[in-house]
Protein backbone atom coordinates (compact mmCIF):
# COMPACT_ATOMS: atom_id res chain seq x y z
CA UNK A 1 0.00 0.00 0.00
CA UNK A 2 2.94 2.71 0.84
CA UNK A 3 4.64 2.77 -2.38
CA UNK A 4 6.59 5.18 -3.94
CA UNK A 5 5.82 4.05 -7.94
CA UNK A 6 2.65 2.67 -9.58
CA UNK A 7 0.43 3.96 -6.73
CA UNK A 8 -2.71 5.06 -8.94
CA UNK A 9 -2.50 0.99 -10.87
CA UNK A 10 -1.48 -0.60 -7.67
CA UNK A 11 -5.18 1.30 -6.38
CA UNK A 12 -7.38 0.41 -9.24
CA UNK A 13 -5.53 -3.48 -9.23
CA UNK A 14 -6.84 -3.58 -5.41
CA UNK A 15 -9.98 -1.97 -6.20
CA UNK A 16 -11.11 -4.17 -9.40
CA UNK A 17 -10.25 -6.98 -6.76
CA UNK A 18 -11.98 -6.46 -4.12
CA UNK A 19 -14.63 -4.64 -5.23
CA UNK A 20 -15.47 -8.18 -7.79
CA UNK A 21 -14.84 -10.16 -4.71
CA UNK A 22 -17.58 -7.55 -2.66
CA UNK A 23 -19.95 -7.58 -5.40
CA UNK A 24 -19.63 -11.36 -6.08
CA UNK A 25 -20.07 -12.09 -2.50
CA UNK A 26 -23.02 -9.71 -2.21
CA UNK A 27 -24.40 -11.35 -5.08
CA UNK A 28 -24.18 -14.48 -3.43
CA UNK A 29 -25.75 -13.07 0.33
CA UNK A 30 -28.88 -11.80 -1.40
CA UNK A 31 -29.50 -14.72 -2.90
CA UNK A 32 -29.26 -16.49 0.30
CA UNK A 33 -31.34 -13.71 1.61
CA UNK A 34 -34.11 -14.41 -1.11
CA UNK A 35 -33.92 -17.69 -0.63
CA UNK A 36 -34.57 -17.61 3.24
CA UNK A 37 -37.70 -15.83 2.80
CA UNK A 38 -38.97 -18.29 -0.25
CA UNK A 39 -38.19 -20.87 2.30
CA UNK A 40 -34.74 -22.42 0.27
CA UNK A 41 -32.42 -21.37 2.98
CA UNK A 42 -33.89 -21.80 6.71
CA UNK A 43 -31.57 -23.92 8.46
CA UNK A 44 -29.11 -22.67 10.82
CA UNK A 45 -26.02 -23.94 8.90
CA UNK A 46 -27.52 -21.99 5.96
CA UNK A 47 -27.87 -18.78 8.41
CA UNK A 48 -24.20 -19.08 9.60
CA UNK A 49 -23.27 -19.03 6.22
CA UNK A 50 -25.05 -16.15 5.27
CA UNK A 51 -23.83 -13.97 8.39
CA UNK A 52 -19.99 -15.32 7.06
CA UNK A 53 -20.79 -14.02 3.69
CA UNK A 54 -22.30 -10.87 4.81
CA UNK A 55 -19.68 -10.06 7.19
CA UNK A 56 -17.06 -10.90 4.70
CA UNK A 57 -18.90 -8.77 1.85
CA UNK A 58 -18.99 -5.91 4.09
CA UNK A 59 -15.49 -5.91 5.49
CA UNK A 60 -14.00 -6.06 1.74
CA UNK A 61 -15.98 -2.83 0.80
CA UNK A 62 -14.85 -1.25 3.74
CA UNK A 63 -11.24 -2.30 3.07
CA UNK A 64 -11.71 -1.00 -0.59
CA UNK A 65 -13.25 2.23 0.76
CA UNK A 66 -10.23 3.02 3.04
CA UNK A 67 -7.68 1.90 0.21
CA UNK A 68 -9.29 4.43 -1.99
CA UNK A 69 -9.50 7.09 0.66
CA UNK A 70 -6.01 6.55 1.37
CA UNK A 71 -4.86 7.32 -1.86
CA UNK A 72 -7.03 9.69 -2.64
CA UNK A 73 -6.48 11.97 0.77
CA UNK A 74 -2.14 11.03 0.48
CA UNK A 75 -1.86 12.36 -2.86
CA UNK A 76 -4.04 15.35 -2.23
CA UNK A 77 -1.47 16.02 0.95
CA UNK A 78 1.88 15.43 -1.70
CA UNK A 79 0.37 17.57 -3.96
CA UNK A 80 -0.49 20.62 -1.34
CA UNK A 81 3.10 19.72 0.17
CA UNK A 82 5.14 19.83 -2.95
CA UNK A 83 2.58 23.51 -3.59
CA UNK A 84 3.68 24.30 -0.49
CA UNK A 85 7.39 23.49 -1.23
CA UNK A 86 7.28 25.75 -4.21
CA UNK A 87 5.81 28.38 -2.60
CA UNK A 88 8.30 28.84 0.45
CA UNK A 89 11.38 28.02 -1.70
CA UNK A 90 10.52 30.59 -4.01
CA UNK A 91 9.70 33.21 -0.47
CA UNK A 92 13.22 31.75 0.87
CA UNK A 93 14.97 32.32 -2.30
CA UNK A 94 13.89 35.87 -2.46
CA UNK A 95 14.80 36.47 1.07
CA UNK A 96 18.42 34.79 0.30
CA UNK A 97 18.63 37.34 -2.50
CA UNK A 98 18.30 40.27 -0.96
CA UNK A 99 20.08 42.79 0.65
CA UNK A 100 18.59 42.21 3.97
CA UNK A 101 21.48 42.16 6.90
CA UNK A 102 20.93 38.63 8.43
CA UNK A 103 20.29 40.54 11.95
CA UNK A 104 17.48 42.05 10.87
CA UNK A 105 15.68 39.28 9.44
CA UNK A 106 16.33 37.31 12.71
CA UNK A 107 14.27 40.23 14.53
CA UNK A 108 11.22 39.26 12.61
CA UNK A 109 8.26 36.89 12.98
CA UNK A 110 8.64 34.19 15.66
CA UNK A 111 6.04 32.48 15.06
CA UNK A 112 6.54 28.75 14.72
CA UNK A 113 7.25 27.80 10.67
CA UNK A 114 4.93 25.33 9.23
CA UNK A 115 6.84 22.27 8.05
CA UNK A 116 7.13 22.90 4.17
CA UNK A 117 8.57 26.01 5.15
CA UNK A 118 11.74 24.02 7.35
CA UNK A 119 12.17 21.46 4.55
CA UNK A 120 12.37 24.55 1.91
CA UNK A 121 14.92 26.54 3.77
CA UNK A 122 16.86 23.42 4.99
CA UNK A 123 16.74 22.22 1.14
CA UNK A 124 18.21 25.74 0.26
CA UNK A 125 21.16 25.74 3.09
CA UNK A 126 22.31 22.76 1.05
CA UNK A 127 22.82 24.72 -1.62
CA UNK A 128 23.58 28.38 -0.53
CA UNK A 129 26.34 29.56 1.62
CA UNK A 130 28.06 32.45 2.69
CA UNK A 131 25.83 35.98 2.96
CA UNK A 132 22.70 34.24 1.64
CA UNK A 133 23.27 31.05 3.45
CA UNK A 134 23.32 33.58 6.54
CA UNK A 135 20.36 35.18 5.96
CA UNK A 136 18.45 31.69 5.53
CA UNK A 137 20.07 30.65 9.08
CA UNK A 138 18.81 34.03 10.99
CA UNK A 139 14.98 33.42 9.88
CA UNK A 140 15.50 29.78 11.17
CA UNK A 141 16.90 31.14 14.40
CA UNK A 142 14.36 34.29 14.37
CA UNK A 143 11.23 31.47 14.16
CA UNK A 144 13.06 29.04 16.82
CA UNK A 145 14.08 26.37 14.15
CA UNK A 146 17.43 26.09 16.12
CA UNK A 147 15.79 25.38 19.53
CA UNK A 148 13.58 22.93 18.23
CA UNK A 149 16.47 21.05 16.06
CA UNK A 150 18.44 21.09 19.26
CA UNK A 151 15.91 20.11 21.74
CA UNK A 152 15.28 17.24 18.87
CA UNK A 153 18.86 16.15 19.02
CA UNK A 154 18.38 15.65 22.69
CA UNK A 155 15.65 13.04 22.37
CA UNK A 156 15.16 9.77 23.56
CA UNK A 157 13.12 8.88 20.51
CA UNK A 158 15.77 7.59 17.78
CA UNK A 159 14.45 8.41 14.71
CA UNK A 160 13.39 11.91 16.10
CA UNK A 161 17.04 12.27 16.93
CA UNK A 162 18.40 11.28 13.56
CA UNK A 163 16.02 13.49 12.05
CA UNK A 164 17.48 16.26 13.70
CA UNK A 165 20.91 15.91 13.53
CA UNK A 166 20.80 15.45 9.60
CA UNK A 167 18.45 18.49 9.68
CA UNK A 168 21.36 19.93 11.76
CA UNK A 169 23.44 18.77 9.19
CA UNK A 170 22.20 20.47 6.33
CA UNK A 171 21.38 23.92 8.19
CA UNK A 172 25.65 24.06 9.39
CA UNK A 173 24.03 25.67 12.43
CA UNK A 174 27.43 27.13 14.27
CA UNK A 175 24.98 27.36 17.52
CA UNK A 176 24.58 23.93 17.14
CA UNK A 177 28.38 22.52 16.47
CA UNK A 178 28.94 21.59 20.82
CA UNK A 179 25.98 19.58 20.64
CA UNK A 180 26.76 17.72 17.59
CA UNK A 181 30.21 17.10 18.87
CA UNK A 182 28.76 16.08 21.77
CA UNK A 183 26.98 13.56 20.04
CA UNK A 184 30.47 11.64 19.10
CA UNK A 185 30.46 9.66 22.96
CA UNK A 186 26.79 8.68 22.02
CA UNK A 187 27.04 4.73 22.59
CA UNK A 188 25.38 4.30 18.96
CA UNK A 189 26.96 4.05 15.89
CA UNK A 190 24.34 5.62 13.63
CA UNK A 191 24.02 8.88 16.09
CA UNK A 192 28.58 9.42 16.17
CA UNK A 193 28.44 8.51 12.33
CA UNK A 194 25.81 11.29 11.40
CA UNK A 195 26.80 13.59 14.27
CA UNK A 196 30.20 13.74 12.71
CA UNK A 197 29.39 14.65 9.17
CA UNK A 198 26.79 17.13 10.53
CA UNK A 199 29.81 18.34 12.80
CA UNK A 200 32.10 18.63 9.93
CA UNK A 201 30.09 20.30 7.76
CA UNK A 202 29.25 23.42 10.14
CA UNK A 203 33.23 23.52 11.18
CA UNK A 204 33.34 24.26 7.33
CA UNK A 205 31.28 27.72 7.27
CA UNK A 206 32.78 28.43 10.84
CA UNK A 207 34.87 31.47 11.32
CA UNK A 208 38.29 30.39 11.63
CA UNK A 209 39.28 30.79 15.70
CA UNK A 210 42.38 29.15 16.23
CA UNK A 211 43.43 28.26 19.89
CA UNK A 212 43.07 25.16 21.98
CA UNK A 213 39.11 26.63 22.26
CA UNK A 214 38.22 27.25 18.98
CA UNK A 215 36.07 25.09 17.36
CA UNK A 216 38.70 23.49 15.00
CA UNK A 217 40.81 22.39 18.24
CA UNK A 218 37.54 20.87 19.76
CA UNK A 219 36.37 19.33 16.36
CA UNK A 220 40.00 17.15 16.70
CA UNK A 221 39.54 16.48 20.36
CA UNK A 222 36.09 14.88 19.45
CA UNK A 223 37.10 12.42 16.88
CA UNK A 224 40.06 11.62 19.04
CA UNK A 225 37.46 10.75 22.05
CA UNK A 226 34.94 8.64 19.33
CA UNK A 227 34.99 5.43 17.69
CA UNK A 228 34.00 5.65 14.23
CA UNK A 229 35.12 3.94 11.44
CA UNK A 230 38.54 5.23 9.47
CA UNK A 231 36.52 5.89 6.53
CA UNK A 232 33.76 8.17 8.35
CA UNK A 233 36.46 10.01 9.70
CA UNK A 234 37.97 10.44 6.23
CA UNK A 235 34.85 11.59 4.86
CA UNK A 236 34.16 13.77 7.92
CA UNK A 237 37.29 15.10 7.11
CA UNK A 238 36.77 16.01 3.31
CA UNK A 239 33.23 17.49 4.03
CA UNK A 240 35.58 20.57 5.92
CA UNK A 241 36.55 21.58 2.78
CA UNK A 242 38.91 24.74 3.03
CA UNK A 243 39.01 24.29 6.58
CA UNK A 244 40.52 20.91 6.31
CA UNK A 245 44.27 21.90 5.78
CA UNK A 246 43.97 23.67 9.26
CA UNK A 247 42.68 20.46 10.66
CA UNK A 248 44.47 18.25 9.21
CA UNK A 249 47.62 19.83 10.00
CA UNK A 250 46.71 20.41 13.63
CA UNK A 251 45.59 16.92 13.73
CA UNK A 252 49.21 15.45 12.41
CA UNK A 253 51.01 17.23 15.01
CA UNK A 254 49.09 16.23 18.13
CA UNK A 255 51.64 14.00 20.14
CA UNK A 256 48.77 11.72 21.63
CA UNK A 257 47.05 11.01 18.22
CA UNK A 258 45.74 7.13 17.56
CA UNK A 259 47.64 4.96 14.91
CA UNK A 260 43.69 4.84 12.93
CA UNK A 261 43.38 8.68 12.82
CA UNK A 262 46.68 9.33 11.98
CA UNK A 263 46.38 6.95 8.73
CA UNK A 264 43.02 8.84 8.22
CA UNK A 265 44.71 12.15 8.47
CA UNK A 266 47.79 10.60 6.39
CA UNK A 267 45.32 9.24 3.74
CA UNK A 268 43.04 12.43 3.53
CA UNK A 269 46.08 14.95 3.28
CA UNK A 270 47.19 12.56 0.34
CA UNK A 271 43.75 12.47 -1.45
CA UNK A 272 43.07 16.23 -1.14
CA UNK A 273 46.88 16.69 -2.37
CA UNK A 274 47.79 19.80 0.42
CA UNK A 275 51.27 19.79 -1.33
CA UNK A 276 52.25 22.58 1.48
CA UNK A 277 51.73 19.57 3.84
CA UNK A 278 54.32 17.80 2.93
CA UNK A 279 56.57 18.26 5.89
CA UNK A 280 53.71 17.21 8.54
CA UNK A 281 53.84 14.27 5.97
CA UNK A 282 57.48 13.59 6.70
CA UNK A 283 56.94 12.64 10.37
CA UNK A 284 55.33 9.58 9.99
CA UNK A 285 57.29 8.10 7.33
CA UNK A 286 59.28 5.76 9.78
CA UNK A 287 56.54 5.38 12.34
CA UNK A 288 56.85 1.77 13.95
CA UNK A 289 53.65 0.38 12.33
CA UNK A 290 54.24 -0.52 8.34
CA UNK A 291 50.43 0.36 7.81
CA UNK A 292 51.13 4.16 8.91
CA UNK A 293 54.58 4.32 6.94
CA UNK A 294 53.23 3.34 3.85
CA UNK A 295 50.28 5.81 3.95
CA UNK A 296 52.84 8.14 5.12
CA UNK A 297 54.77 7.33 1.64
CA UNK A 298 51.41 7.26 -0.32
CA UNK A 299 50.42 10.30 0.60
CA UNK A 300 53.65 12.06 -0.11
CA UNK A 301 53.52 10.73 -4.01
CA UNK A 302 50.59 12.01 -4.09
CA UNK A 303 51.92 15.34 -3.42
CA UNK A 304 54.80 15.03 -5.79
CA UNK A 305 57.06 16.20 -3.39
CA UNK A 306 59.10 14.19 -0.51
CA UNK A 307 60.61 16.68 1.99
CA UNK A 308 64.67 16.78 2.87
CA UNK A 309 64.08 15.53 6.37
CA UNK A 310 62.36 12.48 5.07
CA UNK A 311 65.43 11.40 2.54
CA UNK A 312 66.68 9.20 5.21
CA UNK A 313 63.61 7.60 6.33
CA UNK A 314 62.44 7.23 2.70
CA UNK A 315 66.00 5.16 1.70
CA UNK A 316 65.56 3.28 4.63
CA UNK A 317 62.18 1.87 3.52
CA UNK A 318 63.43 1.08 -0.19
CA UNK A 319 64.61 -2.16 1.84
CA UNK A 320 62.13 -2.45 4.18
CA UNK A 321 60.75 -5.73 5.73
CA UNK A 322 56.88 -5.58 5.14
CA UNK A 323 56.44 -5.43 0.77
CA UNK A 324 53.67 -2.87 0.90
CA UNK A 325 55.80 -0.36 2.57
CA UNK A 326 58.77 -1.00 -0.20
CA UNK A 327 56.12 -0.55 -3.00
CA UNK A 328 54.71 2.81 -1.39
CA UNK A 329 59.05 4.51 -1.17
CA UNK A 330 59.86 3.32 -4.34
CA UNK A 331 56.57 5.62 -5.96
CA UNK A 332 57.60 7.93 -3.73
CA UNK A 333 61.28 7.69 -4.88
CA UNK A 334 60.32 9.20 -7.58
CA UNK A 335 60.27 12.62 -5.96
CA UNK A 336 63.84 12.33 -4.81
CA UNK A 337 66.61 14.26 -7.38
CA UNK A 338 67.45 11.71 -9.31
CA UNK A 339 71.37 11.50 -8.73
CA UNK A 340 69.66 10.27 -5.16
CA UNK A 341 67.05 8.23 -6.10
CA UNK A 342 68.42 5.80 -9.04
CA UNK A 343 71.06 4.11 -7.24
CA UNK A 344 68.63 3.61 -4.26
CA UNK A 345 65.87 1.94 -6.70
CA UNK A 346 67.96 -0.15 -8.52
CA UNK A 347 68.11 -3.02 -6.36
CA UNK A 348 64.11 -2.88 -6.27
CA UNK A 349 64.36 -4.18 -9.88
CA UNK A 350 65.43 -7.85 -7.89
CA UNK A 351 62.68 -7.53 -5.39
CA UNK A 352 61.34 -10.88 -4.67
CA UNK A 353 57.47 -8.75 -5.07
CA UNK A 354 56.26 -8.41 -8.62
CA UNK A 355 54.58 -4.65 -7.02
CA UNK A 356 58.12 -3.85 -6.11
CA UNK A 357 59.69 -4.53 -8.85
CA UNK A 358 56.67 -2.55 -10.71
CA UNK A 359 56.80 0.42 -8.48
CA UNK A 360 60.90 0.88 -9.10
CA UNK A 361 61.15 0.59 -12.61
CA UNK A 362 57.83 2.96 -12.95
CA UNK A 363 59.81 5.46 -10.45
CA UNK A 364 62.85 5.30 -12.50
CA UNK A 365 61.26 5.82 -15.48
CA UNK A 366 60.05 9.19 -14.52
CA UNK A 367 63.53 10.18 -13.28
CA UNK A 368 64.12 12.22 -16.54
CA UNK A 369 66.69 10.83 -18.85
CA UNK A 370 68.84 9.40 -16.74
CA UNK A 371 65.87 7.12 -15.28
CA UNK A 372 64.73 5.77 -18.65
CA UNK A 373 68.25 5.27 -19.74
CA UNK A 374 68.55 3.08 -16.61
CA UNK A 375 65.22 1.32 -17.14
CA UNK A 376 66.45 0.41 -20.89
CA UNK A 377 69.82 -0.75 -19.41
CA UNK A 378 67.69 -2.91 -17.15
CA UNK A 379 65.92 -4.20 -19.71
CA UNK A 380 68.63 -5.08 -22.06
CA UNK A 381 71.73 -6.38 -19.57
CA UNK A 382 69.97 -6.95 -15.89
CA UNK A 383 71.08 -10.34 -14.87
CA UNK A 384 68.06 -11.03 -13.83
CA UNK A 385 65.19 -12.20 -15.78
CA UNK A 386 62.38 -10.83 -13.60
CA UNK A 387 63.97 -7.27 -13.43
CA UNK A 388 65.04 -7.11 -17.32
CA UNK A 389 61.07 -8.24 -18.24
CA UNK A 390 59.58 -5.72 -15.70
CA UNK A 391 61.89 -3.25 -17.47
CA UNK A 392 60.18 -4.05 -21.12
CA UNK A 393 56.72 -3.77 -19.68
CA UNK A 394 57.66 0.12 -18.10
CA UNK A 395 59.42 1.14 -21.11
CA UNK A 396 56.60 -0.38 -23.60
CA UNK A 397 53.77 1.64 -20.92
CA UNK A 398 55.88 4.79 -21.26
CA UNK A 399 55.73 4.57 -25.05
CA UNK A 400 59.80 4.36 -24.91
CA UNK A 401 59.32 1.19 -26.71
CA UNK A 402 57.45 -0.03 -29.13
CA UNK A 403 56.33 -3.88 -29.15
CA UNK A 404 58.36 -4.76 -31.71
CA UNK A 405 61.38 -3.14 -30.06
CA UNK A 406 60.48 -4.47 -26.64
CA UNK A 407 60.93 -8.15 -28.81
CA UNK A 408 64.10 -7.33 -29.70
CA UNK A 409 65.38 -6.32 -26.69
CA UNK A 410 64.21 -9.36 -24.66
CA UNK A 411 66.06 -11.05 -27.48
CA UNK A 412 69.14 -9.43 -27.03
CA UNK A 413 69.07 -9.81 -23.24
CA UNK B 1 25.52 33.04 -32.61
CA UNK B 2 28.02 35.76 -33.27
CA UNK B 3 25.07 38.04 -32.47
CA UNK B 4 24.74 36.91 -29.60
CA UNK B 5 28.34 37.77 -28.23
CA UNK B 6 27.14 39.59 -24.93
CA UNK B 7 27.11 37.57 -21.81
CA UNK B 8 24.32 38.27 -20.18
CA UNK B 9 22.61 37.26 -23.31
CA UNK B 10 23.93 34.16 -23.52
CA UNK B 11 21.72 30.68 -23.44
CA UNK B 12 22.33 28.91 -19.87
CA UNK B 13 20.81 25.49 -19.65
CA UNK B 14 20.08 24.45 -16.29
CA UNK B 15 20.22 20.23 -15.31
CA UNK B 16 19.42 19.51 -11.75
CA UNK B 17 17.08 16.93 -10.49
CA UNK B 18 16.50 19.19 -7.52
CA UNK B 19 14.07 21.60 -8.00
CA UNK B 20 14.96 23.42 -5.51
CA UNK B 21 18.43 23.95 -7.13
CA UNK B 22 17.02 24.80 -10.36
CA UNK B 23 14.72 27.45 -9.08
CA UNK B 24 17.54 29.34 -6.66
CA UNK B 25 19.89 29.07 -9.69
CA UNK B 26 17.47 30.21 -12.21
CA UNK B 27 16.59 33.48 -9.75
CA UNK B 28 20.12 34.12 -9.03
CA UNK B 29 20.98 34.51 -12.93
CA UNK B 30 17.91 36.33 -13.60
CA UNK B 31 18.96 38.71 -10.75
CA UNK B 32 22.01 38.96 -12.39
CA UNK B 33 20.54 40.17 -16.35
CA UNK B 34 20.90 36.92 -17.59
CA UNK B 35 17.94 36.57 -20.27
CA UNK B 36 17.88 33.04 -21.83
CA UNK B 37 17.73 30.56 -19.39
CA UNK B 38 16.13 27.21 -19.64
CA UNK B 39 16.33 24.55 -17.15
CA UNK B 40 14.96 20.77 -16.69
CA UNK B 41 14.65 18.12 -13.38
CA UNK B 42 14.94 15.38 -16.05
CA UNK B 43 18.49 14.61 -16.94
CA UNK B 44 17.02 12.24 -19.83
CA UNK B 45 15.79 15.34 -21.41
CA UNK B 46 19.23 17.32 -21.21
CA UNK B 47 20.67 16.35 -24.37
CA UNK B 48 17.36 17.02 -26.59
CA UNK B 49 16.98 20.64 -24.68
CA UNK B 50 20.70 21.03 -25.97
CA UNK B 51 19.58 20.49 -29.32
CA UNK B 52 16.90 22.65 -29.01
CA UNK B 53 18.30 25.38 -27.23
CA UNK B 54 22.15 25.30 -28.13
CA UNK B 55 23.60 26.16 -24.98
CA UNK B 56 26.27 29.00 -24.42
CA UNK B 57 26.69 27.16 -20.88
CA UNK B 58 25.27 24.19 -19.27
CA UNK B 59 25.35 24.10 -15.60
CA UNK B 60 25.42 20.45 -14.87
CA UNK B 61 24.35 18.33 -11.22
CA UNK B 62 26.85 15.07 -11.26
CA UNK B 63 24.28 13.09 -9.14
CA UNK B 64 20.98 12.42 -10.68
CA UNK B 65 18.92 9.01 -11.03
CA UNK B 66 18.50 7.61 -14.27
CA UNK B 67 20.98 9.25 -16.24
CA UNK B 68 23.94 10.90 -13.99
CA UNK B 69 26.00 14.18 -15.17
CA UNK B 70 28.51 11.17 -16.40
CA UNK B 71 25.91 10.12 -19.05
CA UNK B 72 24.67 13.25 -19.52
CA UNK B 73 28.38 14.45 -20.80
CA UNK B 74 29.30 11.71 -22.45
CA UNK B 75 25.71 12.00 -24.31
CA UNK B 76 26.35 15.88 -24.83
CA UNK B 77 30.01 15.12 -26.09
CA UNK B 78 28.65 13.09 -29.09
CA UNK B 79 26.71 15.86 -30.20
CA UNK B 80 29.33 18.87 -29.90
CA UNK B 81 31.50 19.47 -32.78
CA UNK B 82 35.18 18.84 -32.27
CA UNK B 83 36.16 22.89 -33.01
CA UNK B 84 33.11 23.93 -30.37
CA UNK B 85 33.94 25.14 -27.25
CA UNK B 86 30.34 24.25 -24.94
CA UNK B 87 31.45 25.25 -21.08
CA UNK B 88 30.13 22.71 -18.51
CA UNK B 89 29.94 23.81 -15.09
CA UNK B 90 29.14 20.98 -12.35
CA UNK B 91 27.45 22.06 -9.35
CA UNK B 92 27.80 19.38 -6.96
CA UNK B 93 27.52 18.80 -3.33
CA UNK B 94 30.06 15.47 -3.74
CA UNK B 95 33.36 16.36 -2.24
CA UNK B 96 35.61 13.90 -3.30
CA UNK B 97 38.73 14.91 -5.27
CA UNK B 98 38.46 11.73 -7.57
CA UNK B 99 35.16 12.68 -8.40
CA UNK B 100 36.32 16.16 -9.45
CA UNK B 101 38.91 14.75 -11.19
CA UNK B 102 36.50 12.44 -13.21
CA UNK B 103 34.49 15.23 -14.26
CA UNK B 104 37.00 17.27 -15.66
CA UNK B 105 38.18 14.16 -17.51
CA UNK B 106 34.70 13.53 -18.73
CA UNK B 107 34.63 17.31 -20.21
CA UNK B 108 33.13 19.24 -17.82
CA UNK B 109 35.24 22.77 -17.37
CA UNK B 110 35.07 23.88 -14.27
CA UNK B 111 33.32 22.25 -10.75
CA UNK B 112 31.73 24.35 -7.91
CA UNK B 113 31.00 22.89 -4.78
CA UNK B 114 27.43 22.90 -2.96
CA UNK B 115 26.52 24.82 -0.93
CA UNK B 116 28.30 27.66 -2.90
CA UNK B 117 28.69 31.13 -3.02
CA UNK B 118 26.77 32.86 -5.16
CA UNK B 119 29.62 35.36 -5.85
CA UNK B 120 31.71 32.51 -6.59
CA UNK B 121 28.82 30.70 -9.00
CA UNK B 122 28.63 33.74 -11.43
CA UNK B 123 32.03 34.54 -11.82
CA UNK B 124 32.62 31.45 -12.71
CA UNK B 125 29.88 31.22 -15.17
CA UNK B 126 30.62 34.76 -16.50
CA UNK B 127 34.43 33.61 -17.43
CA UNK B 128 33.23 30.65 -18.77
CA UNK B 129 30.81 32.25 -21.04
CA UNK B 130 33.76 34.97 -21.89
CA UNK B 131 35.81 32.10 -23.33
CA UNK B 132 32.90 30.90 -25.17
CA UNK B 133 32.73 34.02 -26.93
CA UNK B 134 35.91 34.10 -27.21
CA UNK B 135 36.67 31.44 -29.08
CA UNK B 136 33.57 31.83 -31.26
CA UNK B 137 35.48 35.24 -32.36
CA UNK B 138 38.27 33.38 -32.79
CA UNK B 139 36.65 30.51 -35.23
CA UNK B 140 36.62 32.07 -38.33
CA UNK B 141 40.09 33.27 -37.94
CA UNK B 142 40.93 29.49 -36.93
CA UNK B 143 39.21 28.07 -39.83
CA UNK B 144 40.60 29.83 -42.60
CA UNK B 145 43.96 29.78 -41.02
CA UNK B 146 42.81 25.81 -41.47
CA UNK B 147 42.01 26.47 -45.00
CA UNK B 148 45.06 28.29 -45.56
CA UNK B 149 47.56 25.46 -44.59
Amino acid sequence: MWRRYGDAVYTLVTFAVFGFETLALGALSISFLLGRTTGIADTPVEGILLATLTSTASALALLGFFLLAYHFTSTLRDRWHVEQLDTWTERWIALALEDTPAEQLAEGSTRRLPRAAVDAVLSLLEVVKSEEGDRLKAVLAGHGVDRLLLRHVRSGHLTARLDAIESLGKARLPQAFDALISLLKHPRPVVRRMAVRAAAGTLATMPPEPGPDGPGARFIEALKGTDIQSGVAQESLLLLETRAGAVLRDLLAQPDLGDRLRWVALETTGRLGLADMAGEVAGSTSHADPELRAAAFRALRRLGSVPEEAHGSLLEALRDEVDFVRVQASHAAAFLPSEVALPALEPGLEDESWWVRRATAASMARLGDDGVAAVRRAAETHPDQAAREMAVQILLEAGVLDPAAARLVKGVA
Amino acid sequence: MIETLRPKDARILVVDDERVNVVLLERILEQDGYTNVRSTTRSDQAVALYEEFEPDLVLLDLHMPGLDGFAVMERLEDRIAGDTFLPILILTADIRPEVKRRALAAGAKDFVTKPFDRTEVLLRIQNLLQTRFLHMRLRPELASEGQAT
